[in-house]
């Protein structure tokens, strides 16, 4: 056995609603990215149940997949923020943002209960891409599913660079 | 709403957004130093319209349908309607559907009052805004909580599919049967959970607990052979027993001028409870050997009549669903087709399950090519709004000597006793309390 260190493996999560449009652009990556990095990546849909990523998230590398809506970008755009242990994402989000239900909790307040409790990712990537329509629907808008084509190329790339680069196939 | 004359001995305490509840509404209170004179919970949340968007769909699509109504008791939707679309269409589920679903329930009380019970109404009693404040001084618990609530996520992800909105159910049975090695695989982590649940339980009985007890009509499906989730005849510890058939003989809707979901009241006698408190007081027979010896360890055998122990009446039946997920899988017997299927016919059928927040009646009727012709469903919170109002109208004169911020505090727990969830009767509450004194206009 090699001395050569394992990468740890990532946790994939994917928040949004499969049938509420573009919100759905999380769930989708998730479906092309599982068959594209099976073996390297753990993947997890969650549906809205904040409370349950603060018991899954803890001390793993986790790379987040979102809808967001934004008066500064434009639909498609893929936001990107790095955040590598314990410093201020809870402040990056609005605590009105991303809230599912006022029954439970929201991104932001998940955090900051994982800091609290000493439960947060030991990295958190966020890939965010800049919603146009979240009406019902199972279908995202064009630009969306644009935007989503060049998330799923970046995450590939960011993953694989962490695991030591792209594997080596026999395609040219 | 009713013009409140200007008075310079009036009062008003407003709180815009009582934090903590699922919904949007608001609380108007009138009183003077001596009675109260008006209270309304007032949900201005827009009517959902679940019921008209069921007409014309197939009846097999009702249970996803109602699912969509609420995600924190999905199940008690899916429940509820396929008992009903089953008595419609003269199914009667095998014994494996009948344990699966009564296991999927245990799931969803164990999240859903685990929901409540650690991250809404425990700060209450600790002084805190919200869970999140509260973790910084009680961190053990709110870690126990979520342990606790990941064990039920676990149960109705297995048997549901997912643990929100499951997508496992289907009327006659379920899609797929889970295999006796998988539930048999999660026995370690629920069994874990119940000794939490079990600490829960008892940290929750020293709570700070004011002292109000009520009479209340308590209203909840009871079964001589099992704490009651999916069957049953609907009892009170006013004479009342009946069967789901009968419950628009005796149940009435009526609208009030100042909510959007319609309040309900025993035809003979108005309001009444349905809940934890009612199902605990006229089911306590029921429940484990162990969560009676512990209630009564903990001095909290029934009657309890006061509504703001309710929460640990929930820890009770978070306890019960972890002892009664395990002797069911303990005695599930694997194999059996997944599911019955009936030809549609017109006909019509109801059927009342427990939600975690209490009754819960749904009644169809199908033509003949299975096409939904009526939906009627009543929510466990619009059956108790009336009962909100009242205590807040009993509440209020034994707690005027504190200060408006303490007495507008109590009256937003006195709500949240009930778990309420606004978003299923039709999202936040604003709180309006005035105060006049005597002699004002």
């Amino acid at each position: 056995m090699s001395n050569e260190e394992v990468p740890e493996r990532w946790l994939l999560i994917s928040l949004g609603n499969r049938y509420r449009g573009d919100d759905g652009v999380g769930p989708y990556l998730l479906d092309r990215l599982r068959s594209r990095l099976a073996g390297l990546v753990d993947f997890l849909e969650s549906g809205g149940d904040m409370a349950r990523l603060v018991g899954e998230w803890k001390g793993r590398q986790v790379c987040l997949v979102d809808a967001f809506l934004s008066d500064e970008y434009v639909a498609g755009n893929l936001v990107r923020v790095n955040i590598i242990g314990d410093n201020d994402l809870a402040d990056f989000i609005a605590p009105s943002l991303c809230s599912t239900s006022s029954h439970g909790f929201n991104l932001g307040e998940a955090i900051e209960l994982g800091k609290i409790l000493q439960s947060l990712p030991r990295r958190l990537d966020i890939f965010a891409i800049c919603a146009e329509d979240l009406t019902r629907s199972d279908r995202l808008t064009p630009k969306v599913k644009t935007g989503a084509q060049r998330a799923e190329q970046a995450i590939i790339a960011f993953l694989h660079a962490d695991n030591g680069g792209q594997p080596c196939t026999n395609s040219p | 709403m009713k013009e409140i004359p200007a008075s310079g001995n009036s009062k008003t305490i407003k709180v815009d957004y009582l934090a903590r509840v699922e919904g949007e509404g608001a609380l108007f209170i009138r009183y003077d130093d001596d009675t109260v004179h008006d209270v309304q919970l007032k949900i201005f949340e827009p009517p959902r319209f679940f019921e008209a968007f069921l007409r014309g769909r197939d009846f097999s699509e009702a249970p996803d349908i109602t699912a969509r109504i609420c995600g924190i008791c999905p199940v008690a939707y899916q429940m509820s309607a396929l008992h009903a679309m089953e008595r419609a269409l003269g199914l009667v589920p095998t014994e494996t559907i009948r344990a699966l679903r009564r296991l999927l329930y245990c799931g969803e009380w164990i999240e859903s009052h685990m929901l409540h019970i650690s991250m809404l109404h425990a700060p209450d009693f600790l002084g805190y805004p919200s869970a999140v404040a509260m973790a910084g001084d009680h961190p053990d618990i709110v870690r126990q909580a979520l342990e606790i609530k990941k064990a039920g996520n676990a149960l109705v992800r297995l048997i549901g599919g997912r643990e929100v909105h499951p997508i496992n159910v289907r009327v006659g049975g379920f899609y797929r049967l889970p295999s006796l090695a998988s539930l048999h695989g999660l026995r370690p982590q629920l069994a874990e959970a119940r000794k939490l649940a079990e600490q829960m339980a008892r940290w929750a009985a020293r709570l700070p607990f004011p002292h109000c007890e009520y009479a209340y009509e308590y209203v909840a499906l009871s079964n001589p052979n099992e704490y009651p989730m999916n069957e049953g005849r609907i009892i009170s510890n006013r004479g009342l027993n009946i069967t789901a058939q009968d419950y628009e003989k005796h149940f009435r809707e009526e609208q009030v001028p100042h909510s959007t979901a319609l309040h309900s009241v025993l035809i003979e006698r108005g309001a009444y409870l349905v809940g934890p408190m009612a199902r605990y007081n006229l089911n306590f027979p029921q429940l484990s050997e162990p969560v009676r010896r512990i209630a009564g360890e903990l001095g909290f055998k029934p009657p309890c009549n006061n509504p703001f122990k309710s929460i640990v009446l929930r820890c009770f039946e978070v306890l019960y669903a972890f002892e009664e997920a395990l002797r069911l899988i303990d005695q599930y017997q694997a194999g059996g087709e997944p599911y019955l299927t009936a030809e549609p016919r017109a006909s019509s059928g109801c059927a009342v399950t427990e939600a975690p927040r209490g009754l819960l009646y749904h009644r169809y009727s199908i033509d003949r090519d299975g096409k939904i012709a009526f939906a009627k469903i009543v929510a466990p919170t619009s059956q108790n709004q009336k009962t909100i109002e009242n205590d807040l109208r009993l509440m209020l004169p034994k707690f005027m000597h504190l200060s408006e911020e303490h007495l507008q505090g109590l009256c937003e727990r006195a709500i949240r006793n009930y778990d309420p969830c606004i978003s299923c009767s039709t999202h936040f509450l604003q709180l309006h309390l005035q105060h006049e004194q005597r002699g004002s206009p």
